[in-house]
């Protein structure tokens, strides 16, 4: 078979611990010893010798909240080869965090180093808007973060002035821990009446740091809604 | 969308794309060739008073980032990111040129192009071929400069003499091999008295000649620590860049131009620059360049998201470094990474190779993870910040925008967000169509992000014109513009009749489309799925032909191509199709 077409996809050789294969889809190097969490359901291809625990128990007790009545959406990784990862097709960004702190939305997670520290938080005042509420993991340590984005996300810094910066939640991806947040309704009451879409609520941020959004307000969980 | 340059022709950046933040990309090469492709950011006068605007292997960005060199990638042999909004006002063109390294003459060139890339999408390239060339050892390709406005001129001159002689017309410096001539520690500040980090000859032993982009200098702009001696490492250059003469030689003889003029260009002799440049000061025209603006904050050298692709090593040193630490050059060698085929287009990939190196001191983090996304730079009313996302920046113009309610992303400032009725015509389009047009007002000062369903956007500039686009292909428009219902019926469209909104005047309609479209022009025998159109201009009548056949009615749902829109129109006129079908 002439395979010249599709040789420029072959695997490369790992330079870092995460690295993108394309723009949508990410590969970690596994070592043992440096397990990996990754959501449930995204691995697309391993190679060598990797092994799955779904719902391991520390992560069932960090993840209570998360969605409750559910298992937790996240895998321990463990083995040695390499890990293919990707959720449908969405643009994929490593990040290597060096003593820093991230805050990404639950949906828009896709894998992170298991010696991290993290946790998950409820966005305060989102949830009487939102019906399911937002969550958020916050993550920090020094290690790799991988996110997913539907589409080629913005990173917008807060200047910390005057001007707030106001998401729509659903676009939401991730944003520097440490900013102040809260709840807006931007429409007038006026104009609600009878007309239930619109740009009803936002979150806004103030504060020193940035925000990461993605171009299109789909924020279903698809790696969930798989079952 | 690309649009396709001769040599001589001219444009407005402006009017190829609304983006400052341009990609160059510069495809060579030739049987046996090696090219050493370069920038020179040039004065108003045309001339090189800056060393520090000369962007080439050695000096691989500008202080403050304005022209990157990123490598090669994507099929391009030498790649240039260029900030317009951040050159600074004392260059003003930006030439760039590619000169032959080793034996050869240009003649001997293969095809090759030099396209402008904005926002993902090539927007403009100028095609030459080694036939247009004879003897000359260098040509310059293309000038991006700045005449009221940026504007894009494909050049494709041929230039007698190597990179020295372009260097000397440009007014620019060789440096003989002089050991004094490393920027002593404590020099002054002066960017012209330190021009040894650009032209030094690689063989020259002068030290910061291959330190890349050596951190303290090039990037608080002020030499004001000594430059440490190089590491053994970095003074024997790699072969492949062995483009300067011998140590201490003045510029080589070039092989005389005197071949038949196979050419119609003329040729620049070498040597155009005054004596006065050749003697050993090297004074800067127009007096005194103002020093180097410090880098923004958090705006290292990475490179943007679509040119992130570090393979060659010149990329691995533009990986942001913490300012000043004095183990850059002691970093690996970035030889092993040059062989990684795959592109890492996040940018972000540790300069080291273990798998396992996480904690490593030294790397960037966060920030440079995230830097490929990076807002663009504010200045235009209208920006797309990806090909997906756009930006509209209420300040400057307080006239409202209408935009399709729902699809804003993010905004600052103060923005006030207002439904919109679609109106009396509007409510016929949701009624007969089952979709609502519903769109919001957005007024106040500010900036605000739109986005939807990740669509492609397209911002279209509408200079007194008229385009017709599909209800649903809108995303926002300028409240200036005079937009109306328009409503084609034909047997057999989905809802009974296809909806446009044509819109009028002066102003920016931001069109989305299901992935790349496609523009036809209008020729006298065009069609297009009813279901898949997305705009034409104005002038283009539209004629529904249906294609009945008995067997559609013998089979009831089947799925064929029946309705097509025939457009007719004068010359000029087009059509945009989206390769979706709604």
């Amino acid at each position: 078979m002439d395979q010249s077409l599709i040789s420029g996809h072959a695997p490369t050789p790992p330079a870092a611990r995460m690295e993108n294969h394309g723009s949508n889809m990410l590969k970690v190097a596994m070592s043992s010893g440096h397990d990996l969490f990754a959501r449930t359901g995204s691995m697309v291809a391993y190679e060598g010798y990797v092994q799955y625990e779904p719902n391991p128990p520390a992560v069932r007790q960090m993840a209570s909240q998360w969605l409750t009545g559910e298992g937790a959406p996240l895998m321990r990784c463990t083995g040695d080869g390499l890990l293919y990862l990707a959720d449908y097709g969405a643009d994929v960004v490593c990040l290597q965090l060096t003593n820093e702190s991230v805050s990404v939305n639950g949906t828009n997670l896709l894998a992170f180093d298991a010696h991290l520290q993290w946790g998950v938080e409820r966005v305060k005042g989102m949830a009487k808007f939102a019906g399911q509420g937002l969550f958020n993991v916050v993550v920090s340590g020094t290690g790799w973060v991988a996110l997913t984005s539907r589409g080629t996300p913005v990173v917008v810094n807060c200047g910390g002035g005057d001007d707030e910066t106001y998401v729509d939640p659903d676009a939401l991806v991730a944003w520097s821990s440490g900013l102040r947040m809260k709840g807006k309704r931007s429409f007038k009451a006026s104009s609600m009446i009878g007309r239930g879409s619109g740009e009803a609520y936002q979150l806004g941020f103030s504060g020193h740091g940035f925000v990461v959004v993605q171009p299109s307000e789909d924020s279903t969980d698809r790696l969930r809604a798989r079952g | 969308m690309s649009r396709e340059f001769q040599r001589g022709h001219k444009a407005k950046i402006s009017d190829l794309t609304a983006g400052t933040d341009l990609y160059v990309g510069v495809q060579i090469g030739g049987p046996g060739l090696a090219f050493d492709i370069s920038c020179f950011g040039l004065d108003a006068g045309e001339r090189l008073s800056d060393d520090r605007y000369f962007v080439f292997f050695n000096q691989p960005q500008s202080p403050e980032g304005a022209i990157q060199l990123l490598g090669a990638q994507a099929g391009d042999t030498e790649s240039f990111r260029v900030t317009l909004d951040r050159v600074p006002p004392h260059v003003r063109r930006l030439t760039f040129t590619a000169t032959l390294d080793g034996a050869g003459q240009m003649s001997q060139v293969g095809p090759g192009y030099i396209r402008l890339v904005a926002g993902g999408t090539e927007v403009a390239r100028y095609s030459f071929t080694g036939a247009e060339f004879s003897t000359e050892r260098a040509v310059m390709l293309a000038d991006v400069y700045f005449k009221d406005v940026w504007r894009f001129a494909a050049v494709g001159q041929g230039f007698d003499g190597g990179l020295e002689a372009l260097l000397t017309n440009f007014g620019g410096e060789v440096l003989e091999e002089e050991p004094e001539a490393a920027p002593a520690p404590g020099a002054a500040p002066a960017p012209a008295a330190t021009p040894a980090p650009a032209f030094a000859p690689p063989q020259a032993t002068a030290p910061p000649s291959f330190a890349p982009p050596a951190p303290a200098p090039q990037h608080h702009g002020q030499p004001q620590a000594p430059t440490p001696p190089p590491p053994p490492a970095f003074s024997t250059p790699p072969p492949a860049q062995g483009y300067a003469p011998p140590p201490g030689s003045t510029p080589p003889p070039q092989p005389p131009a005197s071949g038949p003029a196979a050419h119609s260009a003329p040729t620049l002799a070498a040597p155009l620059a005054p004596p006065g440049y050749f003697s050993g000061g090297h004074t800067p025209a127009g007096g005194t360049v103002p020093p180097p603006p410090p880098p923004p904050p958090g705006v290292p050298g990475t490179p943007h998201a679509p040119y992130a692709q570090p393979t060659a090593p010149t990329q691995v040193f533009a990986t942001p470094q913490p300012y000043g630490t004095p183990a850059v050059p002691a970093q690996p060698q970035p030889g092993p990474h040059a062989s990684y085929g795959a592109p890492a287009p996040y940018g972000a990939p540790a300069p080291h190779g273990a798998p396992a190196a996480h904690g490593n001191p030294g790397v960037p983090g966060l920030q440079a993870g995230l830097d490929p996304y990076k807002e663009v730079p504010v200045g235009q009313r209208w920006a797309l910040q990806n090909a997906k996302l756009v930006r509209v920046d209420l300040g400057a113009d307080p006239q409202p925008v209408l935009a399709r309610q729902g699809s804003m992303v993010l905004y600052q400032g103060k923005v006030d967000f207002a439904y919109k009725g679609a109106g009396f015509m509007g409510r016929i389009v949701g009624n007969a169509t089952g979709q609502e047009m519903q769109l919001m007002r957005c007024t106040g000062r500010g900036q605000v992000f739109l986005a939807e369903n990740s669509a492609h956007l397209h911002p279209v500039q509408l200079e007194n014109e008229g385009l017709c686009v599909s209800a649903d292909a809108v995303l926002a428009f300028d409240e200036s513009l005079h937009h109306e219902v328009r409503r084609i019926e034909g047997h057999g469209i989905p809802g009974g009749a296809l909806f446009t909104l044509q819109f009028h005047g002066t102003g920016t309609v931001v069109l989305k489309t299901h992935g790349t479209p496609v523009v036809l022009p209008v020729t006298n025998a065009t069609f297009a799925d009813s279901n898949a159109v997305v705009a034409w201009s104005a002038g283009a009548q539209v004629v529904v032909s249906s294609q009945v056949r008995l067997r559609r009615s013998a089979y009831p749902g089947h799925s064929g191509e029946t309705v097509n829109l025939q457009f007719r129109g004068a010359p000029g006129n087009f059509v945009v199709v989206q390769p979706y079908e709604v």
